[in-house]
């Protein structure tokens, strides 16, 4: 028996990709490489954290359980390098910000024939962590530093030496703070750039000061981009390694021995793999502890408004 | 021409010419016979891996040069930056591609206990190669009777040099120079009070083998020692030369005659402070005396840096760097016994018998090696004469060479270069954070006790 063809062809229904599902499927490599690149090392620094590794007379790996972790929070060195990292970072966040943002106000107010210096401006961003470290010790030294050359230039003999234990953490901070303060300028200026010109003109007409006009005109569109920055710089700051151990070895003495100084000081030079893998998860816990009170009180802040 | 010379008889003339022509001729024949015995030309056709620190490049990539041209070689130079020792035992641990390369004894001592090292000893020619070593040197480089590696070069770190200049000037002679340690500080204070801003740089910068290696010699030439040489237990006191040399420290660093900013240097730093004229007296490195003495590259005191006399006391340490194959895993034999090759060219003899690579460092730098063929050559005595202030201070820096200790009881141990950072810190702290001198050395022994116990020593 033949069936009467009643069934008229149905509408083809084009099934929509849900925005989730969008994220999904193009974040699935990105998720896979991660878990490749990060989550491997990241377990096996984990399994090491519980071990006392030793490569000398044999490769071994013995089971300590919590042990490393206890000592760590017993071990003076990593309470004086974590009050170090933080002094650090907080100098880098503000003076990071503090210059970046001058430099894209300094940039947007550049006359026409003077604007190829927004390129320029970037080439500080450009050199590598390590031969920025180089640059300031040379230019901190005593004996071949830009302070010593101040002073001759002006008739002294005095020798001025900016890597000092008193505050080589804040010429360290001023340094890093050059290197990147040029990517925070240009990301601003590029934010600056599309606030409407009328809303200058507003503020003109309303007779603000050049002050109220920067603070109610110019920096609420760039609060977001300073919050991201601060979590990036705050990140970058508290891993900061190559830079550190190039300008100063983490000294003089010991006095810029910041956490990630000490963690290659255990793992690298004693070999103490399981220390310093129980050592870098507190690093981990305070850069993430760290981004998530700037989120909490800030971030969520500026994605309300 | 000599009187002795033109007096001499016929008969002497042809006995000393035929002992002349047979001496010219065994040494040929030495030539000769070791060119067969040895034979260098590569035949796995891969690249030997050969890494060092940042060192007359120029010469190293030359000789490198020179043997991959002559035997068809493929021997890769590259040099390597940052914390040496710690990245070269990343790059073993991790079997990276590297054959060949450059190590201080500890941490030679160090990669051994790693299991990472292919002992010279096993070279084909390993017995002549150790035996053309001088015995102490030999004995420092050496663990359970294996020599690890070849010589590179042998020196006296922390031999005290002098800028005459100033010192003259403040109406002393050389006469009057220190020959102690205890000498040396009283003459620092007496140079201060006649005006003297700068008269002492100690060797208290930041690198690996900076202030800590200035406490190791100096409490050995004040007659002490860190560790026992065979057993590694600790032998620091108080009131012995340790307890001298912290006190000495101390009262250095309170004077302010030390800028801060020595303690940031890395050797290039310390270097340049010396030759700039500042300072009178500072232990520096034996072979830099060319460097201070070359006028293209010191200018202020080029001409007038000699050394203290070493009739006293010693002076320094040895400091020495050897040239060390791997054991790389995965390495095939042919490529093996290609680096076998390489090293004993680059490390020992050419093909013409000759210390090539050692002849040529000590011409042109200064640098001495562990063999004792090449030292005691008549082209070795003519090479360092010419490098120093004046021919005759030759004499007075072999007397301080051959009688510069080694550090045998903290350096040939596996934890050497752990308590060599770890004092390091400690001397620093000493100083900036004023600790007690008596805490650093107990500190300092229980250190060697805690390592010894888990290294299990």
């Amino acid at each position: 028996m033949a069936h009467p063809d009643n069934s008229a062809p149905a509408p083809h229904r084009r099934t929509e990709v849900s925005n989730l599902s969008f994220a999904l499927i193009i974040s699935i490599p990105v998720l896979v490489f991660l878990l490749i690149v990060v989550a491997y090392p990241l377990a096996y620094a984990f399994y090491l954290s519980f071990n006392e590794i030793r490569f000398f007379g044999g490769y071994s790996a013995d089971w300590v359980g919590l042990t490393n972790y206890a000592n760590v929070l017993y071990d003076p060195s990593f309470w004086s390098s974590l009050g170090r990292t933080l002094r650090f970072t907080v100098e880098t966040v503000i003076l990071t910000l503090a210059i970046g943002l001058g430099l894209a106000l300094i940039l947007k107010h550049l006359p026409p024939g003077w604007r190829w210096l927004r390129a320029l401006i970037i080439l500080p961003w450009a050199v590598s962590p390590y031969g920025a470290g180089i640059f300031f010790a040379y230019l901190g030294r005593g004996q071949t530093g830009i302070g010593t050359s101040v002073a001759a230039a002006l008739g002294s003999d005095q020798t001025f030496n900016l890597i000092s234990a008193n505050f080589v953490m804040e010429y360290l901070a001023l340094g890093a703070a050059w290197n990147m303060a040029p990517l925070v300028a240009f990301f601003l200026l590029a934010n600056m750039l599309t606030t409407p010109p009328r809303l200058y003109d507003l503020a003109k007409i309303d007779q603000m000061s050049h002050f109220e006009t920067f603070w109610h005109v110019t920096l609420p569109p760039l609060r977001f981009t300073i919050f991201v920055f601060s979590c990036i710089t705050t990140v970058l700051a508290m891993k900061t390694f190559d830079y550190i151990f190039t300008e100063t070895q983490g000294g003089p003495g010991s006095a810029s021995a910041v956490l990630t100084y000490t963690l290659y000081k255990i793992s690298f030079v004693n070999l103490d793999l399981g220390y310093g893998a129980a050592m870098s998860f507190f690093l981990l816990a305070v850069i993430l502890g760290s981004t998530g009170i700037l989120y909490f009180i800030w971030g969520r802040k500026e994605e309300r408004q | 021409m000599s009187s002795d010379f033109l007096n001499m008889s016929r008969r002497s003339f042809l006995r000393t010419s035929a002992l002349l022509s047979a001496t010219a001729m065994t040494s040929s024949f030495a030539g000769a016979a070791f060119a067969q015995s040895v034979d260098f030309k590569p035949t796995s056709g891969e690249t030997v891996y050969f890494r060092g620190w940042q060192f007359r490049t120029d010469v190293v990539q030359q000789n490198v040069d020179l043997y991959n041209k002559t035997f068809g070689g493929k021997v890769d130079y590259a040099t390597v930056t940052g914390d040496y020792p710690a990245v070269m035992e990343k790059a073993l641990i991790a079997n990276e591609n590297l054959d060949v390369l450059y190590a201080n004894p500890s941490s030679a001592v160090r990669y051994n206990g790693g299991g990472w090292v292919l002992p010279a000893s096993e070279l084909p020619n390993g017995e002549e190669i150790a035996n053309g070593l001088y015995p102490n040197i030999r004995d420092a480089w050496s663990v359970d009777g294996k020599l690890l590696g070849l010589s590179y070069f042998v020196s006296t770190r922390g031999c005290l040099e002098v800028f005459t200049k100033p010192f003259l000037a403040a109406g002393f002679t050389e006469e009057q120079l220190p020959t102690t340690w205890d000498e040396l500080y009283d003459m620092v204070y007496v140079l201060k009070d006649k005006g003297v801003a700068t008269p002492f740089l100690p060797h208290w910068f930041g690198e690996y083998f900076g202030i800590s290696w200035a406490f190791v010699f100096e409490v050995m030439n004040r007659g002490g020692e860190v560790a026992d040489a065979k057993t590694h237990e600790p032998k620091l006191t108080v009131d012995g030369p340790a307890g001298k040399t912290l006190a000495a420290w101390k009262k250095l660093w309170k004077s302010g005659l030390v800028p801060e900013e020595v303690f940031s240097y890395n050797e290039a730093g310390y270097i340049d402070a010396f030759r700039s004229g500042r300072y009178v007296f500072s232990p520096q490195q034996i072979y830099d005396l060319k460097t201070f003495n070359d006028k293209a590259q010191s200018g202020d005191v080029a001409g007038h840096v000699t050394l203290l006399s070493g009739k006293n006391q010693s002076w320094g340490l040895i400091d020495s760097a050897l040239y060390v194959m791997t054991a790389r895993k995965g390495r095939s034999e042919a490529l093996t016994d290609d680096v076998k090759k390489f090293v004993n060219w680059y490390g020992y003899k050419d093909q013409d018998g000759k210390f090539f690579v050692a002849d040529r460092w000590l011409k042109e730098n200064m640098l001495f090696s562990g063999y004792k063929e090449v030292m005691e050559s008549p082209q070795a005595r003519e090479a360092v004469s010419t490098s120093l202030m004046r021919p005759e201070d030759y004499d007075r820096v072999l007397e301080v060479y051959s009688k510069t200790p080694y550090p045998k009881g903290i350096w040939n141990v596996v934890w050497s270069e752990e308590f060599n950072f770890w004092l390091r810190e400690k001397l620093f702290a000493f100083l900036q954070q004023d600790l007690e001198a008596e805490a650093v050395i107990n500190e300092a022994n229980e250190k060697i006790v805690e390592l010894n116990k888990r290294y299990k020593i």
